[in-house]
């Protein structure tokens, strides 16, 4: 296996994933939709893919001395890998946002240990849609990338509208008030703390458990499938 | 014990049957695999290693379950698909470090033999090469990792008759030691009468024969006449062509004793007998 994640990086990998990987310096923009930056990871994945059909490295792979089955995990730990390189990267800037910033954000979710829990998600719907379809529309990366784009937009509105919605309401319901105390916000308690990492490592959970079913699926669908 | 074992090879396509495809292969020989465009070559080929996913059949290398046991039949399999079409951007010395890590047996030596034999240079690009250059790529790799078996898939095509020539040599080298096999699909069929041992010959998706090449060979007999001839042969002539001076076709050599005395007769090629096979229909 780690003979073909080498070859992920070394032959696969575009240069346009490090770009991207940058757009994490958008968490330093005031007032901004921080799970933005999740979604340009996904399109560097989406570019790797993309040039990947055009260089017939699903033909390359398998036929080197591996089954097909590892040729999917590979790709699904290759996109781990590039999830969580952007997951840590969100790590530091929430505390850079956090020393230069350090107001509440308006338009969403704040950067705080809470936002690692909404990338989490918006990786788990990403990968939830994108690989099976590439696999199984029989390589077409940029018909996987429409789907799974729409698929993250849809749960990033429904996921920020919920923070925005908490922020903004004049006459706090109780959830909301419990949502902008506790998780929206900079956890200045333990409580607080607690709460946030609770809900990332819920969303943390949840991204293993959906990738695990992706891999299973795109690898059912692979085996079956012709070259 | 066979290097190679096909058994039952099956594969339905919309407008297309791979059907029920059986032939095996021993150690020490080279076997030509043959057929018209879309006969299933490539299909069978790809079934065979798993590429594509075969509706039914088995596969062994050397005795082991092919699809069960992927990754140690294909340390012992070189393969070949045409031209070297991965990795455009990447030159062939980056590309080389990676392939050469998958296999326990890589062979630098022959790899750097393979690479001086070619002309090829490690520090051009995939896009750099020629369509020939490619092959000779792809046949380098396949070539460096002391497989037993060769599958290769037009590996000739693209060549000029020197490099071609060269490498019908470089096979029969191969094989020499008695150890090892090739399994090479061509149209190039001169090539095939070169250097292959055995005939495998695939038609509209079924097994026609899997024989030697002399035994295929010596099944036929080339026969030409006049215009008059033609009709009391028409039933034993497996294909027919009209020209100028009559006809020439193809007809089995157990009925050549039926055959009136002043029909010529010759040897047949084994590309005069799959065009004229191929045109069976015409000559009923």
């Amino acid at each position: 296996m780690k003979n073909l994640i080498y070859k992920e990086f070394k032959l696969c990998m575009q240069p346009l994933v490090w770009i991207f990987f940058a757009f994490v310096l958008m968490l330093l923009i005031p007032n901004y939709i921080y799970l933005v930056p999740c979604f340009f990871v996904g399109n560097a994945i989406f570019q790797t893919m993309q040039v990947g059909a055009v260089n017939n490295d699903v033909l390359f792979s398998n036929l080197l001395p591996v089954s097909k089955r590892d040729t999917v995990k590979a790709k699904y730990l290759f996109v781990i890998c590039v999830e969580l390189i952007m997951t840590a990267l969100y790590v530091g800037m929430i505390f850079v946002n956090h020393k230069l910033i350090g107001s509440p954000n308006m338009a969403g979710i704040d950067a705080c240990p809470a936002l690692i829990g909404g990338c989490f998600l918006i990786h788990a719907v990403f990968n939830a849609i994108f690989l099976p379809v590439f696999y199984k529309s029989g390589f077409k990366a940029g018909r996987a990338f429409v789907f799974s784009a729409i698929a993250v937009f849809a749960v990033m509105f429904v996921f920020e509208g919920i923070f925005i919605a908490a922020g903004a309401a004049a006459d706090k319901s109780a959830l909301f008030a419990a949502i902008e105390s506790t998780i929206d916000c900079w956890p200045k308690t333990g409580r607080a703390l607690s709460a946030q990492l609770i809900f990332t490592g819920a969303f943390a959970v949840l991204y293993a458990v959906v990738t695990w079913l992706s891999y299973l699926r795109s690898a059912s669908i692979f085996e079956k499938s012709d070259i | 014990m066979e290097l190679l074992e096909v058994k039952g090879l099956r594969k339905q396509y919309p407008g297309f049957l791979l059907k029920d495809v059986s032939f095996s292969l021993e150690p020490g020989y080279i076997m030509g695999f043959i057929g018209r465009n879309g006969a299933g070559k490539t299909t069978t080929m790809k079934s065979m290693l798993g590429l594509i996913a075969a509706d039914a059949g088995s596969v062994k290398i050397g005795g082991m379950d092919f699809f069960a046991n992927q990754r140690e039949c294909k340390q012992n399999i070189g393969f070949v698909m045409g031209e070297f079409n991965c990795y455009l951007g990447y030159k062939l010395k980056t590309i080389t470090k990676v392939t050469k890590r998958f296999y326990d047996d890589w062979n630098e030596e022959a790899y750097r033999g393979c690479l001086s034999r070619f002309k090829l240079d490690e520090n051009k690009r995939v896009k750099e090469l020629s369509a020939g250059m490619r092959v000779k790529y792809a046949l380098a790799l396949a070539l460096s990792h002391n497989a037993q078996l060769l599958i290769l898939d037009e590996p000739t095509s693209g060549l000029d008759p020197i490099s071609r020539d060269d490498l019908l040599d470089v096979f029969r080298g191969i094989v020499e030691d008695g150890t090892r096999s090739i399994l090479f699909s061509t149209h190039i069929i001169s090539d095939l009468e070169k250097c292959a041992d055995l005939i495998t010959y695939i038609k509209n998706g079924e097994l026609y024969a899997s024989e030697e090449l002399e035994t295929f060979r010596s099944k036929y007999l080339l026969v030409s006449g006049g215009e008059a001839q033609l009709e009391a042969l028409r039933g034993s002539l497996l294909g027919v062509k009209n020209n100028a001076f009559g006809f020439t076709g193809l007809i089995e050599t157990a009925k050549a004793a039926e055959l009136p005395s002043d029909i010529r007769t010759a040897p047949a090629d084994l590309e005069s007998i799959m065009i004229y096979i191929e045109q069976e229909e015409k000559a009923v």
